[in-house]
């Protein structure tokens, strides 16, 4: 758990400072992972840097009662210099001496995935890389509670897998308080929320009613309000053929998506739940592509014969049946 | 040090207890600092050992040629004289020296809590200190080899004033590291005050030849007690120059850790924010 009591923070510099954050009061209880949002500039990392102990507030006070683990970032924490295994093993020898070495370099080798380059100076890492490594050694670390600063918006999509993987494994022993942009794993890992606007935090106890917030308060068109636009209704009745041929697109996109998720997830041995329940999604797509095809069909188009060879399944796999 | 700063409160838990924190830091900050001044470029560490010596060749053959071989110094030869002094000095300026950079080349340390800027400090002028002793053991056991007159005469007199001259340096560079943290120009000061100590500090010329009036303002540089301190210590016969004082440096050495540790704990936060 982490209480935090009419926090204030600022920045001084030479033109004077404003207050970055103002009054905040929160208590994160255990076992809840929070998202947190709010734009550029709005003190998202800020708030996660108090909250991991590497910078003081002004006036107020966090009270940590477990243990929390430094920001997992883009930057620092690493001397360029060096190569990945030293500058694991220095942090290994902070967080508990000599003995621990071992043991952290080798969990840190098997999730960050990097091979040989794990003995080579890190200034030659790509960013994806180093986030990796950084990744992994964080989880190398049994904290309570693990912050993570935009640690996963650079990694490639086998490397989110995992790390999703990571947390969801980690439910029930330990937490996250993570600063993303990105909605699709917000929603996927979180389950409250806080938004941070003007120095000020709202706590939203489901993390939709934050992005929600977030979309409201940055007014233009997101992606995610298009993707709602454009997705079809759930009872599906189609008002006209071009309708049912624009939904038609839309399930074949998400039947090819949800194809490459499962074979990622086949790749990365996901647990059984897991791959069941990729299978069902596919298998629903599945069903109203056929529903959308049927309609489609019992209408044809005087002249039309383009709806048989855009079917599923002359230019796409049969999802898999086992 | 593992000291938790009075806003921010950690719940006493399973954990390590501070000392074992602090000590777990200072060993993994060691062995990074040894690694990358070993790693810095090819053959560091063998120009780690031979740049101080062919420092002090290249002033010994300088003074040698500019000022002849004939300077008078009682009780002492003259190139173990200068060598006692060019060492002694370096150590304090190194440890002077080199925590201004520190703070700033760890800045990425600092996002693990258990990291504060005086312990990169602390670890940088033990480091320092280390090789530079291990260099001073070079020079004596050459020294000793080609009959060179540098061994000490009363040892651990030599050893007091070598580790008074770095207390000395380590009480300088905590001050400087945090005041350059506030004062970004003060490293650009210290790099020009420097030179002008080195001669000042009875290092290369003897200051005895001064007049009386002089010297006595001279006195209040702390470096010269300790170099001449030093020196009582390796040769018999050696006259320190009037008004050596070990204590005075000790009163300075102290202060100045004192202050330094203040100033690192008052502005922790600065230093680590930059």
């Amino acid at each position: 758990m982490i209480e935090i009591r009419n926090l204030y923070k600022r920045y001084h510099n030479h033109h004077g400072s404003d207050w970055v954050l103002r009054d905040i009061n929160l208590t994160i209880p255990p076992g809840v992972n929070v998202g947190l949002l709010g734009r550029n500039g709005a003190g998202k990392s800020t708030l996660l840097r108090l909250i991991g102990g590497m910078d003081a507030p002004e006036r107020g006070d966090v009270i940590r009662h477990s243990r929390v683990s430094w920001p997992i970032g883009l930057t620092g924490g690493f001397q360029g210099s060096m190569t990945g295994r030293q500058n694991v093993k220095f942090v290994a020898r902070i967080h508990g001496g000599e003995a621990k070495v071992s043991e952290v370099i080798e969990k840190v080798q098997s999730f960050a995935e990097i091979g040989d380059a794990f003995d080579e100076p890190m200034n030659t890492y790509s960013s994806g890389m180093r986030a990796r490594l950084a990744f992994g050694l964080s989880l190398a670390f049994n904290f309570d509670i693990y912050l993570s600063d935009e640690a996963t918006a650079v990694g490639d999509r086998m490397f989110k897998e995992k790390a999703k993987k990571a947390f969801k494994d980690k439910i029930g022993e330990a937490s996250l308080i993570m600063v993303s942009h990105q909605e699709g794993i917000l929603k996927e890992l979180c389950h409250a929320g806080i938004y941070l606007e003007n120095g000020h935090a709202t706590w939203f106890d489901d993390i939709n009613d934050a992005i929600k917030i977030y979309h409201d308060a940055t007014g233009g068109e997101s992606k995610a309000d298009k993707d709602t636009d454009d997705a079809p209704p759930p009872d599906l009745t189609p008002s006209d053929k071009d309708q049912a041929a624009k939904w038609l697109k839309e399930y074949r996109r998400q039947w090819r998506q949800q194809h490459t998720a499962l074979k990622k997830a086949r790749q990365l041995r996901l647990p059984a739940p897991e791959i069941t329940a990729r299978k069902t999604a596919m298998v629903t797509t599945r069903q109203h592509i056929d529903q959308l095809e049927a309609f489609l069909d019992s209408n044809p188009t005087p002249g039309g014969g383009n709806d048989t060879t855009n079917s599923p399944n002359t230019n796409q796999q049969e999802p898999p049946h086992s | 040090m593992a000291i938790s700063s009075d806003t921010t409160h950690d719940q006493p838990q399973p954990g390590r207890p501070p000392w074992e924190v602090t000590r777990s830091v200072w060993s993994a900050l060691f062995v990074r600092e040894f690694l990358a001044r070993l790693m810095a470029d090819r053959l560091a560490w063998f120009w780690m050992i031979v740049e101080p010596i062919a420092f002090v060749a290249i002033m010994i053959a300088v003074r040698v040629v500019v000022l002849g071989h004939d300077a008078q110094i009682a009780g002492a030869e003259f190139v173990p004289w200068m060598i006692t002094g060019l060492l002694g000095f370096f150590l304090f300026r190194e440890n002077m020296q080199r925590p201004i950079g520190a703070i700033e080349a760890n800045q990425g340390l600092f996002a693990y809590r258990q990291v504060k800027p005086v312990d990169t400090v602390l670890v940088r002028c033990y480091l320092e200190g280390m090789t530079r002793s291990v260099i001073f053991l070079l020079f004596i056991a050459v020294g000793a080899l080609i009959q060179l007159d540098l061994l000490p005469d009363r040892p651990v007199m030599a050893m007091a004033g070598w580790m008074s001259l770095w207390a000395l340096g380590i009480g300088a560079g905590l001050t400087l590291s945090a005041l350059s943290a506030l004062v970004p120009e003060i490293s650009k000061l210290v790099r020009i005050v420097s030179l002008p100590l080195l001669i000042l500090s009875n290092v290369i010329a003897p200051l005895h030849l001064l007049p009386h009036d002089l010297l006595v303002y001279l006195m209040y540089n702390p470096i010269v007690h300790g170099i001449e301190y030093m020196r009582v210590g390796f040769f018999p016969y050696y006259e320190p120059l009037p008004g050596t004082d070990i204590t005075y440096l000790w009163y300075w050495a102290l202060g100045l850790i004192a202050l330094g540790l203040m100033l690192h704990l008052r502005f922790e936060l600065r230093l680590k924010a930059k």
